[in-house]
């Protein structure tokens, strides 16, 4: 029943997840970093997926310092701001994710291939790396786009909701919306 | 104390303030089954949450804290959800004495008291309970003289909507 109802618990859990997924995505970097290190065509794509492996890290850090300081004991107003503060967190996080997760397809190719399979990516061609560059340039405005104009359609409690209000910026206003509330409600 | 004692003794506590979590969530639900499941995750706050109590607040303002940081977190969620969770007029006007025959003047509070925002429905929660400013103040963590007044602005918004609402 905890499981259930525990809303706290489980984005604690939740947040535990991500900082060992990303944390594990350093690691993996980090050794791959160290073995192509004389190699710029590896090394660049690997650095890239790096500080973005990073900036998830500090990211979900960040969260986890602010659902720390949260205790439901505590004064409404206080806790109110600050539950409005890690959902804020929350959203442009995800949003970052998933905005900058098509740029970072190619060198995760790139990285994914050489150091699980021993592929060359490179090989395939230049005009092959720039049509999947465009390719993941492409999916961003694709995306917003679908997201406002058909994310509405979708059943109002679906995940697939909720990440396309997420996209469309939906979700940022209304929690912009709610913050400035329990601002003025401070004021 | 044993671990043992001090949970019964906990539970015995819930029991006698179970009254502060119907209203709390009658404030904040229209329907029986949201009601219902918004007491349970409150409850399961109060129970992972109970080794926190360190008694510098009175019980029943802890149990006010938990149960309304619950509530208007469960309200935000859902009405970013669009779920039709929200503070029904039935709810508040459980608050008060019952009504007999239909009051439209009523309803149109009632309707007004809806369109609050979840934090100044629990400042006014507070104030239909005639808790003391002061503990009201503690509760939701502002002034005693700020409680007083935006209680003042709140009655005054009421009498100045419901005196230009048409009533039907």
């Amino acid at each position: 029943m905890q499981k259930q109802y525990d809303h706290l618990a489980r984005l604690r859990r939740s947040l535990f997840a991500e900082l060992v997924c990303d944390l594990a995505g350093v690691v993996l970097l980090g050794w791959f970093i160290g073995n192509f290190a004389g190699q710029l065509k590896y090394l660049v794509p690997a650095i890239a997926l790096d500080v973005y492996a990073i900036a998830l890290v500090v990211a979900v850090a960040r969260q986890s310092t602010v659902l720390g300081a949260v205790d439901l004991g505590g004064a409404v107003l206080c806790v109110q701001q600050r539950l409005q503060k890690l959902r804020l967190l929350r959203i442009r996080t995800t949003l970052g994710t998933l905005l900058f997760a098509p740029l970072m397809w190619l060198p995760l190719l790139i990285v994914g291939a050489r150091g699980v399979f021993g592929i060359d990516v490179y090989a395939a061609g230049v005009a092959w790396l720039a049509a999947n560059v465009l390719f993941g340039l492409a999916v961003i405005p694709i995306a917003v786009f679908f997201a406002r104009r058909y994310g509405s359609r979708l059943q109002q409690s679906s995940a697939l909701r909720l990440l396309a209000d997420e996209i469309a910026g939906r979700s940022l206003m209304a929690a912009l919306r709610d913050l400035q509330q329990v601002r003025d409600f401070a004021a | 104390m044993d671990g043992g004692t001090a949970e019964r003794e906990f539970v015995e506590r819930l029991e006698r303030h179970r009254g502060l979590l119907v209203k709390v969530a009658a404030a904040y639900c229209r329907e029986d089954e949201q009601r219902e499941d918004l007491i349970q995750d409150i409850v399961v706050q109060l129970w992972s949450s109970r080794k926190r109590f360190d008694g510098r607040v009175k019980f029943s303002t802890w149990m006010y804290r938990v149960a309304l940081n619950v509530a208007i977190s469960a309200y935000r969620r859902k009405a970013n959800q669009a779920a039709a969770l929200d503070l029904g007029f039935s709810a508040v006007e459980s608050l008060a004495a019952p009504v007999a025959v239909p009051d439209p003047e009523r309803e149109v509070l009632f309707d007004r008291i809806d369109r609050l925002d979840p934090l100044h429905r629990a400042l006014l929660l507070l104030y239909l309970e005639e808790r003391s400013y002061a503990e009201i103040g503690e509760i939701l963590g502002i002034s005693e003289s700020n409680v007083g007044t935006k209680i003042a602005r709140i009655k005054q918004r009421l009498r100045h909507e419901i005196a230009a609402a048409p009533i039907v």
